[in-house]
């Protein structure tokens, strides 16, 4: 499996990026395939993607319309956090 | 690499709000003639308009807006503040405040990810806040 998996901030290029590196760290890490991106808050929805991976505030502004799973992040930084959700993830939607 | 240059790092400045806090982070900027003040009015209404949500982690805010034309130098600028400020976030209380302006979407990206690393290591935070010197903290991130 090679899911798209979009990070999303409010521009696109600050926050969302950071995390977008976080998880292309963990991806390589267990030795899993994905392509990651990064993009804004007011255009994620119209980006092809199988995941969305975000912070709570936005995520709660996205969720309701969202055709693909939210994924909410409470601490960008935290290893331990993104590790788990995106393993959980992975094996959920095998 | 010279992530944060010294004269945009200033530490134990005082804020008495989170408006304050981002206009003073970015003010250091502005005196560098790296960005306008424009773009600090725009840090502190992505706020307003999206939410706390550019605080990041506990005790850390990155605050940025758009690339815009506000922006004259891709740069980032850091403080510690003397008495945390309150975003209405999760992870609050704020005492560190990095802010980020871009000239476009993807020329940042590599002193982004120099910075993001630091910022990853055990402990950094607390070591940031430790801090008594400009200086002390210019030598924590270069």
């Amino acid at each position: 499996m090679r899911p798209k998996i979009q990070t999303v901030c409010g521009f696109g290029c600050g926050s969302s990026l950071m995390l977008k590196m976080k998880i292309d760290d963990i991806l390589k890490a267990n030795h899993l395939e994905a392509d990651t991106f990064c993009s804004d808050v007011g255009t994620c929805l119209a980006n092809p993607c199988d995941v969305i991976f975000i912070s709570k505030e936005l995520g709660e502004q996205i969720k309701d319309r969202a055709k693909v799973p939210v994924i909410i992040i409470d601490n960008f930084m935290n290893t331990k956090e993104v590790e788990q959700k995106v393993l959980d993830y992975y094996k959920t939607n095998k | 690499m010279e992530k944060i240059a010294l004269q945009d790092i200033e530490v134990q400045v005082e804020a008495s709000n989170w408006q304050e806090a981002i206009t003073k982070a970015g003010q250091l900027l502005a005196d560098d003639h790296k960005i306008d003040i424009g773009y600090i009015d725009s840090m502190i209404q992505a706020v307003n308009q999206l939410g706390p949500y550019i605080v990041l982690m506990p005790e850390f805010a990155l605050a940025h807006a758009a690339p815009s034309s506000h922006v004259k130098e891709t740069s980032i600028s850091l403080i510690t503040l003397k008495k945390p400020v309150y975003f209405g976030s999760k992870n609050d209380p704020v005492s560190i405040v990095m802010c980020i302006a871009c000239v476009d979407k993807t020329s940042h990206m590599e002193l982004l990810q120099e910075v993001a690393k630091k910022l990853m290591t055990d402990g950094i935070l607390n070591k940031m806040k430790q801090c008594r010197t400009s200086e002390e903290l210019y030598a924590l991130f270069n």
